[in-house]
Order: C-alpha cells, then structure tokens, then sequence
C-alpha cells in the first residue's frame, strides 16, 4: 500500500478525489470548510484594501485634469436643477407626511424601514471574465452574514454569498447564478429575473417567466417582490429596455437595464434588519 | 528549493493581488487577462510536471478563495494544466519566448472552455460560438501579450535561483 504513493499517477488520482469531494461539501451552503478562506481573505483583504483605494485615487486624479471643463458646465446645470427639486421637494415632504399617516391608518407596512444600512467598500473585482462577484470589507463582525441584500444608492445590487470574519463575497445579479424574484411596479406581475451570460459585460440582465396576461412595455419599473425570503419587498431592481419575442406571441423575454452601473461599482450598502 | 517556493508563492499572491484589483484599468472590452494562468504555464515550462502541478494546484485554490463558486474546482484544473504543460517541456526548448506564448495561448483557449463548460454551458446557455468570439479569444490573445512580460520574469528569476544554487554547491 506504501509504496503506491509514492508513484505521481496515484497522488494525481488522490489528490483530484478529495478535491471533488470539496467541492461537493462546499457546493453546499454554509459547509462548514469556509474557515480555510476566511483565513487566507483575512490576510488578503487589507492588501486588496489598499490597492483598489490607490487605483481609484489614481483613475481619479487622471481624470481630473480632462474634465475640468465638463464638470463647470455641469455645475451650473446642477444649481438650477437644485432650485427646481428644491421646490418640489417642499410640495413632496407634505405628501410624504400625509402619506405616512394613512399608511399607519391602514397599518401597511413598509419593508424597508425595518433596515438598518452598513455603509462598505468593494475591495476586489472578480478576477475572471466570466462570473461577477466582488468582495467588501465588512464581514460578519459587522452583522453582515450569508444572504446578506447589498444595495447601492439606487437599486439592487445582489446578496453576500459567504461572509468572512472582516470581508465577505457578493454574488451580483448580473452574474449567471443569481436569481431574484421580481413584480413589475406598475401591475404587480411576478417575473424572475436573472443574470445572463451575453450581457454581462454591458451590465444588463434578463427578465424571465412573464405571464403570457401581464401588460408589459419598455421602460417599465422592476422591483423586488420579496417572494423567496432573501430579498425585501420594493427594492428598485431597474427598468426594462427591450422586450423580445423568442417563438411566437406569448413566450418572450426582457432585458433588463438594472438601476445600478456595475461598471462603475465602488460603495455599496448592506442591510441589516433591526431586530 | 526554499527559495523556489518563496518565488512561486509570492508570484501567486502578486498576480492575485493585481488580478482583482487594479487590472480592472486596464481592460479592453470589459476583458482583463489571467495572469495567474499565465504563471502557472510559466513556472510548469521552466520546472516540469511536478513543480508546475503543485504550483497550478495553489495558483487555482486561491483563485477558489476569491471568487469561486465552490472550492477546488480552479485548484484542480490549475493542478491539471501545470500537470499537462510540465509534462510536454522535456521535448522542446524550454526558454523559448515563442514556444511559451504559443503555449500560453491555446492552454487559454482550453482552460477558458472548461470553464464555459461547467460553469455555463451546464448552466443553460448553449451559445459556445458567442463565448468563444466575445471572451475565450480575446482573452488568449490578452493573455499572449502579457506572457511575454511575465515570462521574462520568471525566466529571470529561475537562472537568478539556479545561480545561487551552484555557488551553494560550490562552498
């Protein structure tokens, strides 16, 4: 018996068994052999930290220089626009006041004030070309755990698919593997919404399983729709920017232009539940 | 071999650190090299089959950390190109600069397909024509280019370590 491992074939052969067996007990959610990674991200992600911050500050000062004409125009177009959502949002602050106590009259809940926000950092890019998930620098000792929402400032942006001690990887929803529950805005039709390989790289994904009865159009509004249990109830996911026909009339797809740039990804929020 | 293991530890580290960093700035087309892959067909040209499949094996396994899905999947194929590339070095010259970028661009090719494979292909999407024109090539040709950079490197480092090597004999 000895003597066989000491032959290559037989290590090779040994070697590539334990590792289909990793991959079938870490395939598997919350495997107990995350702490082998965490490990190595807890040495990793401070070097990545610094990194991704000096490209940033980099790609930031090189820029500075070419646009400097750009932002002036800009500026002027951003004062004016201020005066005007300045008045609306005046007209919109009574709305929201009266709004809020026939929501309570009615005891209609609203999902998301029941979150509290963790402000983080992307610190690593995935390294590949096929798949889109990135790592941030808060991790489960700042309550950000498995299945964790991220979000940005204006919409989804996908679930923490393992959370490290001081990092944690995010799946996003355009990456292939993701899948959200999703409901038009305007009619409440259920629809999925997943990740899709071909428009990855231009950050879009597809709409799938709509309801041959559900009214579609371009530009419609797409949210969660907090079936499945990871995802709240309303968080904006995008707008739909073409409808396409895959064999006659009422099997089509969408595709989806989510509200968040994932090319330009750099501070995202994760969730927590205040209770 | 103390100082071999330095070498090819920091280069896993170095490429990773850059691969998921600040290589984002560098794309073209949204396609970014694999420079970790580059290395391991590096270091299993200069070294053979055995130094190039444990060195595959921890290039793939942190790869695994970072960004995979599960973990070994990248370690094994990793293990399996070093394997495969180390094991056809003993018939060719070895520090050639065109023999390592003809290898570094079709182990690309076939390293990304295994991928597509399992990753997508699996998955549902059935469309390998589009994957190839959009990502596989183009990403073996970003590969190509940056091999001969990291080629030199390695080759530079592996004369240095032999060097020192025979004059530790010699004492």
């Amino acid at each position: 018996m000895l003597h066989l491992l000491k032959k290559k074939p037989f290590i090779i052969l040994l070697v590539t068994i334990v590792l289909f067996i990793v991959m079938g007990i870490t395939s598997k959610y919350n495997s107990k052999l995350g702490w082998f990674g965490n490990l190595f991200n807890t040495i990793v992600s401070p070097i990545q930290n610094v990194l991704t911050f000096t490209g940033n500050k980099v790609d930031r000062t090189l820029s500075y220089f070419n646009d400097n004409k750009k932002i002036r125009e800009e500026n002027d177009n951003l004062k004016k626009r201020i005066d005007e959502l300045e008045k609306e949002n005046e007209d919109l602050k009574e709305l929201k006041t009266r709004n809020d106590m026939l929501l309570e009259a009615l005891n209609i809940k609203n999902q998301l004030k029941e979150f509290d926000y963790i402000s983080t950092n992307i610190i690593a890019k995935d390294p590949g070309n096929w798949f889109n998930i990135f790592t941030i620098d808060k991790g489960s000792t700042n309550a950000v755990n498995n299945n964790s929402v991220v979000v940005a400032s204006k919409g989804l942006v996908g679930r923490v698919m393992v959370s490290g001690p001081f990092s944690a990887k995010v799946i996003s929803i355009i990456d292939i593997d993701s899948s959200v529950s999703a409901r038009l805005t305007k009619n409440r039709g259920l629809v999925d919404v997943k990740g899709d390989i071909t428009l990855r790289d231009q950050g879009l994904c597809k709409m799938y399983n709509i309801d041959p009865g559900v009214d579609i159009a371009v530009g419609d509004s797409v949210e969660t729709s907090g079936v499945g249990g990871i995802f709240p109830k309303g968080i904006k996911i995008g707008e739909i920017k073409e409808i396409r026909q895959v064999n006659n009339e009422l099997d089509r797809y969408a595709i989806i232009e989510p509200a968040v740039d994932f090319n330009r990804l750099e501070d995202v929020f994760v969730l927590k539940s205040k209770k | 071999m103390r100082s071999r293991i330095v070498f090819a530890a920091s280069g896993i580290i170095i490429f990773l650190l850059l691969q998921t960093t600040i290589l984002e700035y560098i794309e073209i087309n949204n396609i970014k090299p694999n420079l970790l892959l580059v290395f391991i067909v590096s270091v299993a040209l200069l070294r053979g089959n055995l130094e190039g499949a444990v060195n595959g094996f921890f290039a793939g396994l942190t790869w695994d950390i970072v960004s995979g899905k599960v973990i070994g999947f990248y370690a094994l194929l990793g293990m399996y190109l070093g394997l495969v590339v180390g094991s056809l070095n003993k018939r060719i010259y070895r520090d050639n600069i065109f023999v390592a970028l003809f290898f570094t661009f079709s182990s690309s090719i076939v390293y990304e397909t295994v991928v597509y494979f399992f990753g997508v292909f699996l998955k549902g999407n059935t469309d390998y024509i589009n994957s190839f024109t959009k990502i596989i090539f183009p990403e073996a040709l970003y590969n190509t280019a940056s091999a001969i950079l990291i080629f030199y490197i390695v080759v530079r480092a592996d004369r240095r370590i032999n060097k020192a090597q025979k004059l530790l004999r010699k004492y």
